[in-house]
């Protein structure tokens, strides 16, 4: 899997193929050059792409593979790009679903040119970030939080949030306060108040 | 457990969910039932559990019978020949229609005497009709706009007449659905406005006036736009001038501002006096209650089987409760009231009022206000900042609105802002006039209770309905006045049990009457009298009207289409496993390899998780002759081989589950233990095949927390995670068919040890979803340390009253500090 690097790491390697391929008009924010590859994007030391649009897909069935078979076992981290250009996507979807699997190809759709080449772009530069904002809870404000945290049951909107709340002066008054009591601010009908103090009080788990 | 009331037999009424894992696991073999009734048969579409019970039943027993009643008949009128692929989905043959004009129907419910019912139209007040008008006008905008960013759509019945109808935010909702992921983030605002539009228009018949006004303050807290936002954030509606007249009509209908010509006139000083409008129903509910006093006085009733019970139907909990209170407290009369105020009259036949009420009403909102508006400071202050910030710049915009003539709606547009300026902010938004405090302080002064209010004990408000049963007995049922909300399939009850001779629809509801009228004609020595209250003129009756009307269209369509309707079943309910598709898969197996001889045998097989019953996809699966096998996974979904783990995962779960960190955890199991972990995101059947627009992120790599660069990310930690795209449940059916071929079949007893420690059961790894979303939605817990929260600590309220050194001693300090800092932070100070 080694891999030469004739150019510096800061550029996605397109292969000449590509040539004329509208999604390279998308590919703004990173830099990118021709190189003579076996895949149609490097976009790393251990990725790459191949792309296919179905509509190019449904004429020539066997190309992608030959593409595949090309690559070998080369990358770690091999993309198969595919755009959604036509109406019955079905069939070569399901397809594609069971080739990715059988030849280590990790499938990536996209609608769009600009989809493809944010796509592009974006393996291109959080090559090295770590997965940290995927791994953690996102931090946000204490009132963005609070309302995410009230409206997780059902029917719960951001309007009785805000009013459950400044009802009862903290989350946890809230959270400790009587069916009847809740009843009374407005917008907090019956089923609300049901499913807010059922959930609160449920155990997390369920025992036999 | 379960198992063994089976084998005794007898009736039994089971949620779908544990049904169908009952049947799948053979705890209740379908061939031992004598026969399955279905209630709300409305409600079977194809890919329901229910569908897939019948399914399953229908395979295994033939002989068993099997009925299914609704008593609606709208859902049977919507899409391509609904009533046959009911009736299909159901695997029925006959259907039967008793619509309430048939003429079996008619002459058994009017045969003998006819329930006596007597329509009451009460007109709005003034100020009830502004709002609700200037509500519509809203609702009118807000459809137009809507229609103006969508044109694609079709949507020619998106007007202000179907505003009127119950649900018309969900229909508009429904029709969006194909394209939700591709509208604009402003298409969304709008439909969330109208849910808001489509409150108000319900409270300002319901509520009270003090109540509606608050709501109507939360609502514009609630809209305040998010910090840091300096595009137009805000509701569309709340730039209109109908807006303004709500909010102001609202207000003036709980107390007047200064300066007021009617202040003036009275000769009272400047300031802030209360107004408090009563609701007119409330008045005319008095009078029934005393006309029917005098009615069983002056005609003693003629004995009969029912009590003298009048019971008093309205539509919630809470206008229940509104008019318990009105009740109890009509003929309290504050003192200090001013004169002409029909104080002269005082004397045992005083003119009932709610001055009372209004009065501790008010004083509850003042307090109320008070707090709330520290509330807004602390949770918006960021807003508020931020919005100052911006209000330079958005003047700037909205002043060349005004001026530049490229388009002369948008002038007259801008024009209009500037002519109600005075009580709008810097961005043209509605703001509520602040009251200078030492006016509200005079209101409170004036509104404080006097002595006879001060008699009167504060418990009214919380009079618990469960009490009702202690204390029943207690009563001569004669003599009570019984508040109830309309309760669908309970109503019946409450009529058998009070046997009530005097009813009172406080508001009008379609289904109702039909039951009074059962109960009517089935207890023939009974005599009912039912008195329907309704504004005229309003929403309210314009919503009643057209749900009788719907329901009778319905009728008219479903006899049609009975009339027309060709039906060809297979009754064995099977998606037929031929016997030659059985010898083709044979066969199929048989090339691909000698080794996998064994497999022939089996019908493939997949393990699903018994959480994942929720979705349709196991009843496509089992539709498509795959068993599937019920267990308690603890890694992945659906195990389709020994070697490929699923977790699937619906656009909407993808995003959260991004967000709380949960799906990278989950990834990270599964890779564990299988070869080929696999990430399953489906999409809605009827919504597009898409995911979000990229418009408003074009070109900016810096921020990482759209989906499609945690979908990158994600990709880049696991290389050997596998995405399968599906478009919906049915060709995730086919791609799971696809996948399983040639391999091996998935043994349930391992997959579900798989991921437990030893010594672990499965069944304690069981979790209430909703509650666990919320855990992980409190700031300083991640995945793993939600994982280890709910092994110690049973719930959110016991997690919110603990210290901060427990939650502490469980995640961690950081963690349990900020944990118990959401939980406790006052949102009054600060």
């Amino acid at each position: 899997q080694h891999l030469p690097h004739r150019s510096g790491p800061s550029a996605v390697l397109v292969s000449p193929r590509q040539k004329g391929n509208p999604i390279l008009t998308h590919i703004r924010s990173v830099p990118w050059e021709y190189s003579d590859i076996p895949a149609d994007y490097l976009l790393g030391a251990t990725t790459c792409a191949l792309f296919l649009s179905l509509k190019y897909h449904r004429l020539h069935p066997e190309y992608i593979y030959s593409r595949i078979r090309a690559l070998k076992h080369k990358y770690l981290l091999r993309v198969l790009l595919v755009m959604v250009d036509i109406d019955n996507h079905e069939a070569p979807l399901n397809e594609l679903a069971k080739t990715s699997l059988i030849n280590d190809f990790t499938l990536m759709l996209c609608w769009s040119a600009a989809e493809a080449g944010r796509y592009l772009e974006l393996y291109k530069s959080m090559e090295h970030t770590t997965p940290a904002s995927i791994k953690n809870h996102a931090a946000t404000s204490y009132a963005e939080s609070l309302v995410e945290f009230v409206t997780t049951p059902r029917s719960v909107n951001k309007t009785d949030a805000i009013a459950l709340v400044s009802a009862f002066g903290s989350v946890r008054a809230a959270v400790n306060a009587r069916p009847e009591e809740i009843g009374l601010i407005a917008g907090w009908g019956e089923k609300k108040v049901q499913r807010w103090t059922s959930t609160v009080r449920e155990k997390f788990r369920v025992r036999k | 457990m379960r198992e063994k009331m089976y084998a005794r037999g007898g009736i039994f009424s089971v949620t779908s969910r544990i049904l169908v894992i009952d049947l799948l696991t053979s705890l209740l073999n379908p061939e031992t039932l004598t026969g399955v009734m279905v209630l709300h048969a409305e409600r079977v579409v194809a890919t329901s559990l229910e569908a897939f019970i019948l399914r399953i039943y229908r395979q295994r027993n033939k002989v068993g019978f099997l009925k299914a009643f609704s008593d609606n008949p709208e859902p049977f009128t919507t899409g391509f020949s609904p009533l046959a692929t009911m009736i299909r989905n159901l695997f029925l043959r006959k259907p039967s229609l008793w619509p309430r004009f048939h003429l079996t129907v008619a002459q058994s419910l009017e045969g003998q005497e006819k329930a006596e019912v007597i329509e009451l139209e009460i007109p709005m007040t003034d100020a009830m009709r502004d709002i609700q008008n200037a509500v519509l006008e809203c609702v009118e905008v807000s459809m137009r706009e809507l229609r103006k960013a969508n044109t694609g759509l079709e949507m020619d019945d998106w007007n202000v007449d179907s505003a009127l109808h119950k649900n018309f935010d969900v229909t508009v909702r429904r029709q969006l659905d194909p394209v939700w992921h591709r509208v604009s983030w402003r298409t969304k605002q709008i439909v969330n406005d109208l849910t808001v539009l489509r409150g108000i228009l319900q409270y300002v018949l319901n509520y009270d006036a003090v109540s509606l006004r608050r709501y109507l303050e939360t609502v514009l807290a609630a809209h305040a736009p998010p910090p840091g936002s300096n595009r137009q954030s805000q509701s569309p509606w709340l730039f209109l001038d109908a807006a303004h007249t709500i909010f102001e009509t609202a207000k003036r209908r709980v107390y007047t501002g200064v300066g007021n010509d009617e202040g003036v006139q009275r000769g009272l000083p400047d300031g802030l006096r209360p107004v408090l409008e009563e609701q007119p129903k409330w008045a005319h509910l008095a009078e029934i209650l005393e006309e029917i006093e005098r009615d069983t006085y002056f005609n003693p009733p003629i004995r009969d089987d029912s009590n003298g019970a009048i019971l008093v139907m309205c539509g919630d909990e809470s206008t229940c409760r509104q008019l318990k209170e009105y009740l109890q407290t009509m003929h309290v009369r504050p003192e200090n009231l001013e004169e002409g105020e029909g104080e002269q009259e005082d004397g045992p036949g005083a003119r009932p009022s709610a001055a009372y009420m209004m009065r501790r009403k008010l004083r509850n909102y003042l307090k109320w206000k008070k707090d709330f508006a520290k509330v807004s400071a602390s949770l918006f202050a960021e807003n508020q900042k931020a919005l100052k910030g911006s209000a330079d710049f958005q003047r700037g915009s909205e002043a060349y609105r005004g001026k530049a003539p490229p388009n002369k709606r948008r002038r007259v547009r801008g024009g209009s802002i500037a002519a109600s300026a005075p009580s709008r902010t810097a961005d043209g938004s509605i703001q509520i006039t602040e009251d200078q405090a030492p006016h509200v302080t005079e209101l409170l002064a004036e509104v404080q209770p006097t002595e006879t209010e001060t008699k009167q004990k504060y418990e009214i408000a919380a009079d618990p309905l469960e009490d009702m049963e202690d204390y029943y007995e207690l009563y001569e049922i004669n003599d009570l006045v019984i508040v109830h909300p309309y309760d669908g399939d309970m109503d019946e009850h409450i009529l058998e049990e009070l046997k009530p001779k005097y009813i009172i629809m406080y508001e009008p509801d379609a289904a109702f009457p039909r039951r009074v009228e059962v109960y009517r004609s089935s207890h023939s020595n009974r005599n009912v009298r039912v008195f329907l209250m309704f504004y005229a003129g309003s929403v309210e009756e314009q919503r009643y009207l057209s749900a009788v009307r719907k329901e009778k269209d319905a009728f008219a369509k479903l006899i049609k289409e009975k009339g027309t309707m060709s039906v060809t079943l297979t009754l064995d309910g099977k998606g037929a496993e031929e016997p030659q598709e059985k010898f083709l898969r044979t066969i199929n197996t048989r090339i691909a390899g000698g080794g996998r001889l064994a497999a022939t045998a089996e019908p493939p097989r997949v393990v699903v998780d018994v959480r994942e019953f929720r979705s349709s996809l196991p009843s496509l699966l089992h539709g498509r002759n795959v068993v599937v096998v019920p267990c308690m996974l603890t890694v992945g979904d659906y195990i389709l081989t020994p070697n490929i783990c699923v977790e699937r995962k619906s656009v909407k779960d993808l995003i959260s589950s991004f967000k709380d960190g949960r799906l990278y955890n989950q990834v990270e199991t599964m890779q564990l233990y299988y070869k080929n972990p696999m990430l399953l995101i489906e999409f809605d059947q009827n919504k597009s095949f898409t995911l979000e627009p990229f418009a408003d992120m074009s070109g900016s790599v810096t921020s990482h927390t759209d989906l499609q660069s945690r979908l990158v990310l994600l990709t880049l930690a696991f290389p050997r995670l596998r995405i399968i795209w599906s478009s919906n449940p049915y060709q995730t059916a086919e791609i799971f068919e696809e996948l399983k071929k040639n391999q091996d079949e998935p043994d349930p007893i391992k997959t579900v040890s798989i991921g437990l420690a030893d010594g672990e059961d499965p069944a304690d790894q069981t979790y209430n979803q909703t509650p666990l979303e919320m855990l992980r939605a409190v700031p300083g817990v991640n995945a793993k340390s939600a994982g280890a929260l709910v092994l110690e600590v049973e719930s959110i309220v016991e997690l919110s009253n603990m210290e901060e050194e427990e939650v502490s001693a469980l995640i961690g300090v950081e963690a349990g500090r900020q944990v118990n800092k959401f939980f406790n932070r006052s949102v009054f100070n600060e």
